[in-house]
Parts: C-alpha cells; structure tokens; sequence
C-alpha cells in the first residue's frame, strides 16, 4: 500500500514537473485521434447504413471485411500501414513513416470498420415498419440513409463513441507507424507504455489519468447529445 | 394482373393463387384479423414496388423526427406538397404543421400520411387498414374524401371493415386463414353467401337487401315497411351495409334522435356476448345488430323482450347494387 501511496503522489508531482512536455503529448494525442475519429466516422456511418440497407454483388464480402476489421488487433493494422509507406514500399516516396499522418492512417483503418459496423446494428435495429415507410417514401437513396441515420440516432451515437474509443485507447498501430518519438509521434498510450518500462510510474499514471479523463469527457458529451429532449421526441 | 403467392416456403402464413389486381381500380381484400392481410399487402408493395413506384400507408405509420410539416413533404415535389397541404387541412392536420411529428397522436399521424399518400402520383397506392386510428364520428367524411380521391387510381386496401368495402371496392377479394375465399367484382361478391358469412365471423355486420333508389343527393333502401337512408348511387335492388357499433339504441318513447336520419322503434330478440361488447338483435321489421356496453344495457334495463328506439347516421349506411 505504501508504494501505491509513493505512486499515486509521484503521479500527482508530474503534472507539475512534466507539465509543458505531457501537455504536448495530450495536444497529438487529441489532435490524432480526434481526425481520426471524425474521418472514420464520416465513412463508417454511411458504409454501415449503406450495407444494411441495400444488397449490391460484393456487399456481403464487405460485410465480411467490416466484422473482421472490428476485432482485428491494432498492431496487425500498424504493421499493414508501416509496410505501405515504408521506404520501399508502393507509397514510400510519400515520406509518411514515422509521422502523426501515418498514425492518422492506421487509426482511420481501425475507426472505419467500428463505425460501421456499430451503425450497421443500429439501423438493423430498427423496427420493420420504420424501414417500410422510408422505403414506401419514393426517396432519393441520399435522403433514405439521411431519415435512417437520424431514425437509429443514439445507436449512431454509440457508433461514434465506439470509434473514438477504438482510437484513443490503442497502442499498438500508433507505435509502430508513429515510432513514439518525443515531441513528434508520442501519445498518451506510447508514453505510457515508455515510462512504466523504465519504472517510472509517476508519470504514466498521470498519462493514464488524462486518458481516463479524456474518455469520460467524450462519453459523457456524447451521451448528453443522445439524450431525449421533450415528449416523443 | 394476376398473383400466386406462397409465404413461408411451406405456405403456412399465405397460399393464395390466381389474386386479380386490376389498375385503376380499387380492390379490397376484406378478411379477419389474422388472415394473413397485412402480409399479403407487404409482399404486394416489394412486388409492385418492384416495376414501379408504389404509396404505402402502414397500420402504425411513423413519424421521422422533425415537423409535421416536413414529414408531409416527405418525397413530394413543390406541386404536390401543395396538394398535400391542402389534403392536410381537408383531414383536419393543416394547423399541426408546425409541430413536432413524433408527439402527434395516431389519429393525426395517420391522417398527415393519407395526406401524402394521396398527393403522390405513385403508380399504385396500398392501404393498411386506413380507417382503423380514425374515430368513429369521423369516419364517414373521411371515407368519402378517400373514395373521391381513390377513384381511378390502382388501389389495394385491406381491412376487416364492412364500410371501407361498401365505400372503396371495385373488387373485393376476401381471405381467411392465407387463402382467397372469394374474388370479384364488388356487387358479386358483397351478395354472395362466403361474403356474409366473413361479415357475421367479423361480428358487425348489417346486411339488409331491399330495393333503392337516389334521394336528396343519398340513397334509400326499402326492405318491406323499413327505409334506409345512406350513401351511395344505387338505383334498383340493393343492399345497405353498415356496423353494428354504428347502431345506437334507446329505450322508446323516450324522444327522437334528430341526428340520425334513421330512426326505428323495435322489439329486443337476442342478445350475445361478444368480446367486451353485447350485441342486441332488434326487430324493426327486419333485423338488426347493435353492439353495445353491458354499462349501458344495464343504464336502459334492456331484455330479450323489450321494446326500444334505434338509430343509426345515415353516414354511417353504405347501400350498393345487389
């Protein structure tokens, strides 16, 4: 009990001593997974709505890729992305190894197929005969996924929360496309993993504190959003 | 048009062979709850839906979030959302426009979809039960404004209300437990015996042939020394449909329903319990079926026996060619 003790005061003197630099950090880790989250959703959500509404020849082979993209294992994902834009690869001349866009690339790849799929279960999830009157409207198929969306809206909602969570919380791509680099590529999660390797648990815990406070922020603004306003509404 | 259809594989939900859809008509398919109507109509909408456009109009039809106004225009271009405005106010709904569409009641609900429905130049246009979330006071003016705005269009209906068919058919094809009874035309079939045995199973039935002829922009029926004001065209024998929730009764001599076009006074000869209702078979000269409270059989101390007054709207009675 005493070393937790030891630790939990350590952590809170980090803030202090490590103030400028964890406030950098917290900045790319924001910044990377907030574009990440908000480019995976912009696909996800329509992708989702798209493959439980219609059936096209290949929709069920990316359904397929969606399932399997949910649980596949971030490191898998960041080894992909590193070999694509490795030096010698089909996009090396793009220089990308290494920097906070190649980290944005693997986190899209991972929010893409949540997004998805979490969307796809919401819009399934609707009763028959909301699915009925949008298909009995005569709409253009833009305003049908536009009335789906807005009909399976908190479930669209958790699809969102879903990727955010997906991106925010994962470590391996981010270090392997990222390289954890001080003051480049390191995120809360890499600088975390940095520093209980060499013992210094003071500052991870702080890291993992901002995380946890990060995360409880968004679910908790995410989830006002969801919340029913008014009768029926 | 011609329909076999069989629903699940093994057909135990539908088996109908030979269904007739004719267009620019009006066909109901008339059946009891649990007959596989609504099914039936669901495949009806992928089929049609499938060669051209087809309006839908659900039992519980739902509301997207945001106004009634945006609901109403809902897939219509600006010439038709102004058609459905005025559909809107006709039915009673033009006031609601500016509201939230979820919070509206089912009776408004379905009346701003009817008000869509008919303002779209969809190819065929199906119809769920349109007069079930509709009261009964105003059941009559609606039917009228559908039948009026139904008339030359391709329609499918199902209900198992007695009145939608007497308003709406061309065609009646009635169904019972996922097959086709009976189909044809409407004065065929509402004669022929498998109709009034659909219509006793239904338990509200007034069926009551005589001979008719215009008045007065209605029609009356006369069925020995009874006369029967309603609606309609018929000229000749005929039959007047009407419920038996439309039947009011009152002990007599206790004064005149002026309301009611028709009014009787007759003798109790049955009574039988029905679900929550009692129906009461009186003899005005010929027979007819009141479904009533058992409150308000005990109100009027009303028996095999007594003498009472009947009334019923002349709204309420559709008279047809027999």
């Amino acid at each position: 009990m005493e070393f937790l003790g030891e630790v939990i005061g350590d952590a809170l003197d980090a803030f202090s001593e490590f103030g400028p630099e964890l406030v950098d950090v917290i900045v790319l880790t924001l910044a990377v997974s907030g574009i990440s989250t908000v480019l995976g959703v912009l696909v996800g959500i329509p992708l989702g709505t798209i493959l439980e509404m219609e059936r096209f020849p290949g929709s069920a082979l990316v359904r397929t890729v969606v399932n399997v993209g949910m649980g596949i294992p971030p490191v898998l994902v960041g080894l992909f992305v590193l070999l694509l834009f490795w030096n010698a690869g089909p996009f090396g001349s793009l220089g990308l190894v290494f920097t906070p866009a190649a980290m944005v690339i693997a986190q899209v790849s991972l929010a893409i197929p949540v997004a998805a799929g979490v969307t796809r279960g919401a819009v399934g999830g609707l009763p028959t005969e909301v699915i009925d009157e949008i298909d009995a409207l005569g709409l253009p198929a833009t305003m049908r996924y536009r009335l789906a969306i807005g009909e399976a809206r908190s479930g669209v909602g958790a699809a969102v929360v879903a990727a955010f969570g997906r991106v925010i919380s994962e470590v391996g791509a981010v270090l392997i496309v990222g390289g954890n680099i001080l003051g480049e590529t390191r995120v809360l999660t890499t600088l975390i993993v940095q520093e209980s390797r060499q013992a210094r648990f003071g500052i991870a815990i702080a890291a993992g504190m901002v995380l946890l406070a990060i995360s409880l922020a968004v679910n908790l603004s995410l989830g006002r959003l969801n919340r029913p306003r008014g009768v029926g509404v | 048009m011609s329909f076999d259809i069989v629903i699940p594989a093994d057909g135990s939900r539908l088996r109908i062979s030979g269904l007739e859809l004719h267009p620019e008509e009006t066909t109901v398919i008339f059946g009891p709850n649990g007959a596989g109507k609504t099914t039936l109509l669901r495949y009806l909408v992928r089929e049609l839906g499938g060669s051209g456009t087809v309006a839908y109009i659900q039992q519980r039809p739902h509301m997207f979030r945001g106004s009634a106004g945006f609901n109403l225009g809902l897939g219509l271009e600006s010439e038709s959302a102004a058609r459905a405005r005025q559909l809107a106010d006709r039915l009673g709904v033009g006031g609601l426009l500016e509201q939230s569409a979820p919070s509206l009641s089912g009776g408004e609900k379905h009346r701003l979809v009817i008000a869509r429905t008919l303002a779209r130049s969809a190819d065929w246009c199906l119809l769920d039960e349109p007069m079930a979330p509709i009261d009964f006071a105003e059941r009559g003016e609606i039917l009228s404004l559908l039948t009026t705005e139904l008339e030359g269009r391709s329609v499918v209906v199902v209900t198992h209300d007695i009145n939608v068919v007497a308003a709406l058919a061309d065609r009646v094809v009635i169904i019972d437990k996922g097959s086709i009874v009976e189909q044809g035309e409407v004065s065929a079939v509402i004669g022929s015996p498998s109709f009034t045995r659909s219509a006793e199973i239904l338990g509200k039935a007034n069926l009551i042939d005589g001979n008719a002829r215009p008045a007065d922009g209605l029609c009356v029926l006369e069925s020995g020394n009874v006369r029967i004001t309603g609606m309609g065209g018929a000229d000749g024998p005929a039959r007047a449909l009407f419920g038996a929730e439309a039947v009011t009764l009152r002990l007599a001599g206790s004064g005149h329903d002026i309301s009611s076009r028709n009014t009787w006074i007759g003798r109790v000869v049955a009574m039988a319990h029905r679900a929550q209702l009692v129906e009461v078979t009186v003899d005005i000269g010929v027979e007819v079926v009141a479904s009533v409270t058992p409150g308000a059989l005990v109100d009027l101390s009303i028996d095999v026996g007594t003498e009472v007054g009947v009334a019923v709207k002349a709204s309420a009675v559709t008279i047809v060619m027999a």
